[in-house]
């Protein structure tokens, strides 16, 4: 007997940030939804991503605060460290944030079902394992929001112990002596970061000219800077080709250079989208060569009724927040209302190390590399009252703006971050790279007194003529 | 709970388009309270609720074309609202009208979607613009989706001020404009009007312009009443083209032009050969009632074989309407005035003060010839002032 085809308004095919702000956003707007994750909802980034990641981090933090206790007059003694503790309670906090989301998907009455699914023809969707496997559904429309997992090198075999990526790392127990990072993106420098001061020896390994390619020069320096004082080696334009496993450690190849000797390897090279088996025959929807969901600016994809949203999506930047802002793209064309597309361009960008970076819209070489004439204005944080207070006044602002005939600075084209709390801070500079703000119009709103933000609020003023405080 | 239903919108309509939902789901709603807006190729019409308490379901939403009789959304009698401002939210819904938008034609996705242009303005954007008297309408954006960059608005501005912007069509005007067109490009028309005596006005006046009823009789009822009488002798006029044949009705369905919302209504006073002042002054108004309440429905504004038009203001002369098809002819008449008028009754002409009036009549020239419409516009008058008010009221 043939299954019972169960019909929704729309099937989402995972249950991330994507998948699930479809869900809640489509059923807000009164949409029977119907959800098929694998795993637990949340996906990458609540499970396995951000979120985990982020209370590791803020482990480090609690750690450096108690180092320089003494400066304020406490002594907490000798500091030790218990990763289990930390683990324990990275745990507790997924937890109650997968709780809290399964909470809202059941309150707003979004089906979810357990399992891997695939599309076939005519938005039916099948699932193929897990609790529910065998269900068919059939979506009027259907969400592909099936996410991405982490990429490794040839040469290297993740074995989950002493070789690891992101998905294994966020689940270690205890933090080794010494520890290669391989590829120095975002991921890589948060957790060499975070695993640098928690007292491993890091080292970076990276095969472009530069660690968190894609970022300004300036906020990268920063960082590099920092990371060296702390001791972390940051080794650029090196090729690793595999590994050994002793009983002593690992031993990474690197193409014409020494092997790295090291505890652990974590492997952070990107990240592919999860979508093979994703779909049957006759979907219509167009894969790129690899592996990416193509969709348009209103994340359609070639079949009219299938969407796409998410790391699967091809050339857009994988990240929660754009995820979100796509799933409520998807839904408002799925109800035929007006949607706004992402300006990919100038999404805000997040990065929790230590000093963080935060930036949106063009660097200076990428402004100049389009043809702009800038305008380019710098303020470090060590001249900001509130760095001074707290202690922490490494980093810098930098806005880039374009240049008018007279000289002067004119659209914001461009707010750089590196710095104490500067992910909390990026706010006012995307609003003034969003809203195409001029220097004069950021510059005449006020930032409060003494706070970090003034950072931003002087390189402002700078840009427009004539510092104040800098200049 | 109670259902709401589509209700028969007339006879030949089968289906209408949700235009607009007064309410939204968790909104207390009055029993007759204005519900929500349906749209046929007639006529909009606003659709009373059913029934008192809260609209906690809607089946079909704006847009959606349903047929007569489909239910369209829930109402419960018992619940309570869910939000209690919900009158002020639902008045400041950006439903409420259609907003000029810009011709710009879709930057690069395949098919076409909802226009954001003008959706969306960053505040730096909106500023440019109105410094500049631009209208975000008439500005082609070249950001995501049709958004308008600062460029893309410094560049407007430079052009200078708006001097036009595209204001679409509303349901009304484009079933006015269809109409109008066809009939001005169908028929050959012509146009007779007459200057004619005015003194039963001054009778009606000393009537009360009341009738038994209670209802007030404006002049253009008088004229009908004329009108449709003399038709009586002239029953060409009373008549609709058929390919080669005339088809000479033997009703008179008499249509009364309205200005409507955002158009033209004829809506229809069925059978009025028989009627005399006193019913069709109260069939008027009834209809006059219904167009303000916009109840009509599509049978309302069927089914007329000739058309009146009276005094279109205060000052009005007189009017050449085009013909209402498939008709062939309209009357119109210009306002009564009160004139110095060359009295000659059985002596010497004098002055005095008198009441006077333009009627008009647009005919179909493939029927009817300027002077056939002359001697029916003086048989008008000649019943028109030969009208017995007393027993007419």
């Amino acid at each position: 007997m043939a299954p019972e085809v169960q019909q929704f308004d729309v099937v989402i095919i995972g249950g991330g940030p994507g998948g699930y702000a479809a869900a809640l956003y489509g059923a807000a707007a009164g949409l029977n939804v119907g959800l098929i994750e694998r795993d637990k909802v949340g996906g990458t980034c609540l499970q396995r991503g951000c979120v985990p990641a982020k209370e590791f981090l803020e482990t480090a933090h609690v750690r450096r605060t108690l180092e320089h206790a003494s400066n304020f007059g406490i002594n907490p003694g000798e500091v030790t460290v218990d990763f289990s503790v930390s683990q324990n309670r990275k745990n507790e906090v997924v937890d109650k944030l997968t709780k809290g989301l399964t909470g809202l998907l059941k309150g707003r009455k979004v089906t979810i079902f357990d399992g891997t699914a695939r599309l076939d023809a005519d938005q039916v969707v099948t699932v193929l394992d897990g609790a529910d496997a065998g269900t068919v559904l059939k979506g009027t429309n259907v969400v592909l929001a099936a996410g991405s997992v982490p990429r490794t090198l040839p040469g290297f075999d993740i074995d989950g112990v002493k070789v690891v990526t992101s998905d294994e790392f966020l689940d270690l127990t205890s933090l080794p002596a010494s520890a290669a990072v391989i590829g120095g993106g975002a991921i890589g420098c948060e957790f060499a970061s975070m695993l640098s001061d928690m007292g491993t020896k890091v080292t970076i390994l990276e095969f472009l000219p530069t660690i968190l390619a894609g970022c300004d020069a300036e906020v990268v320096s920063v960082v590099q800077r920092s990371f060296k004082k702390r001791g972390i080696e940051v080794l650029t334009g090196v090729k690793a080709t595999g590994h050994k496993v002793s009983t002593s450690g690992v031993a990474v190849s690197i193409e014409g250079a020494e092997d790295v000797k090291v505890d652990l390897v974590v492997m952070s090279v990107g990240r592919r989208p999860r979508t093979e088996g994703l779909l049957g025959e006759g979907t219509g929807v167009q894969i790129d060569e690899r592996g990416f969901v193509v969709a348009d600016s209103y994340m359609r994809t070639a079949n009219p009724h299938v969407y796409a949203v998410g790391d699967v999506v091809a050339g857009t930047p994988q990240l929660a927040h754009v995820a979100f802002a796509e799933a409520i793209i998807t839904i408002k064309m799925i109800l035929g209302e007006a949607a706004v597309p992402v300006d990919y361009d100038r999404v805000p960008w997040a990065i929790y190390s230590n000093p963080e970076v935060a930036f949106c819209g063009l660097t200076e070489a990428g402004a100049k590399e389009k043809g702009y004439e800038v305008v380019v204005k710098k303020d470090p944080f060590g001249g900001n009252s509130r760095a001074q207070i707290i202690g922490e006044t490494e980093g810098v602002v930098k806005i880039i703006a374009e240049k008018r005939a007279d000289g002067s600075a004119g659209q914001i084209l461009g707010v750089h971050m590196a710095g104490p709390w500067v992910t909390e801070q990026l706010g006012a500079g995307y609003f003034a790279v969003n809203w195409e703000a001029t220097a004069e119009e950021a510059a005449a709103l006020i930032q409060p007194h003494p706070s970090l933000s003034e950072t931003f609020g002087e390189t402002l003023i700078a840009l427009a003529g004539r510092g104040l405080h800098v200049g | 709970m109670v259902d709401v239903t589509l209700p028969s919108l007339g006879e030949s309509v089968t289906e209408g388009i949700i235009t607009r939902w007064f309410k939204q789901v968790g909104d207390a709603v009055a029993r007759d309270e204005p519900l929500l807006e349906v749209s046929t190729d007639k006529v909009d019409s606003e659709l009373p609720s059913p029934a008192a308490g809260v609209l906690v379901q809607i089946i079909a939403e704006e847009g959606d074309t349903v047929e007569t009789g489909s239910r369209v959304g829930v109402i419960d009698e018992s619940a309570t609202p869910s939000t209690p401002s919900s009158s002020a939210a639902s008045a400041a819904s950006p439903a409420s009208a259609p907003a000029p938008t810009s011709t710009r034609a879709p930057a690069a996705p395949t098919s076409p979607v909802p226009g954001v242009a003008g959706l969306v303005l960053s505040p730096v954007v909106r500023r440019i613009l109105a410094d500049g008297l631009v209208e975000a309408s008439s500005v082609r954006g070249t950001g995501p989706g049709g958004a308008i960059t600062r460029r893309d608005a410094e560049r407007a501005v430079a052009l200078g001020p708006t001097e036009e912007v595209v204001v679409p069509f509303t349901h009304g005007q484009r079933r006015m404009g269809q109409h109008m067109a066809a009939s001005a490009l169908s028929a050959p028309h012509g146009y007779v009007a007459v200057e004619v005596d005015g003194a039963v006005f001054d009778r009606l006046d000393e009537a009360g312009r009341v009738t038994r009823d209670g209802v007030s009789v404006v002049d253009e009822v008088m004229v009908a009443v004329a009108a449709v009488r003399a038709l009586g002798e002239f029953e060409f006029l009373n008549a609709s083209v058929d390919g080669e044949n005339l088809l000479v009705h033997r009703t008179v369905n008499i249509g009364f032009v309205r200005a409507a919302v955002d158009g033209m209504l004829v809506p229809v006073v069925h059978a009025a050969a028989g009627l005399t002042v006193r019913s069709l002054a109260r069939r008027v108004a009834d209809l006059e009632e219904r167009v303000a309440s916009r109840q009509l429905t599509a049978d309302d504004l069927m089914g007329g074989t000739f058309t009146m038009v009276g005094p279109l203001s205060e000052h009005s002369l007189a009017s050449v309407p085009l013909l209402i098809q498939p008709q062939v002819a309209v009357l119109s008449m210009g306002a009564v005035r009160r004139e110095p008028v060359v009295v000659t009754d059985g002596g010497a002409p004098t002055l005095a003060v008198g009441r006077r009036l333009v009627l008009g009549l647009t005919f179909d020239h493939r029927v009817c010839e300027p002077y056939a419409a002359a001697r029916y516009l003086e048989r008008v008058a000649t019943l028109l002032n030969g009208l017995n008010v007393e027993s007419e009221l």
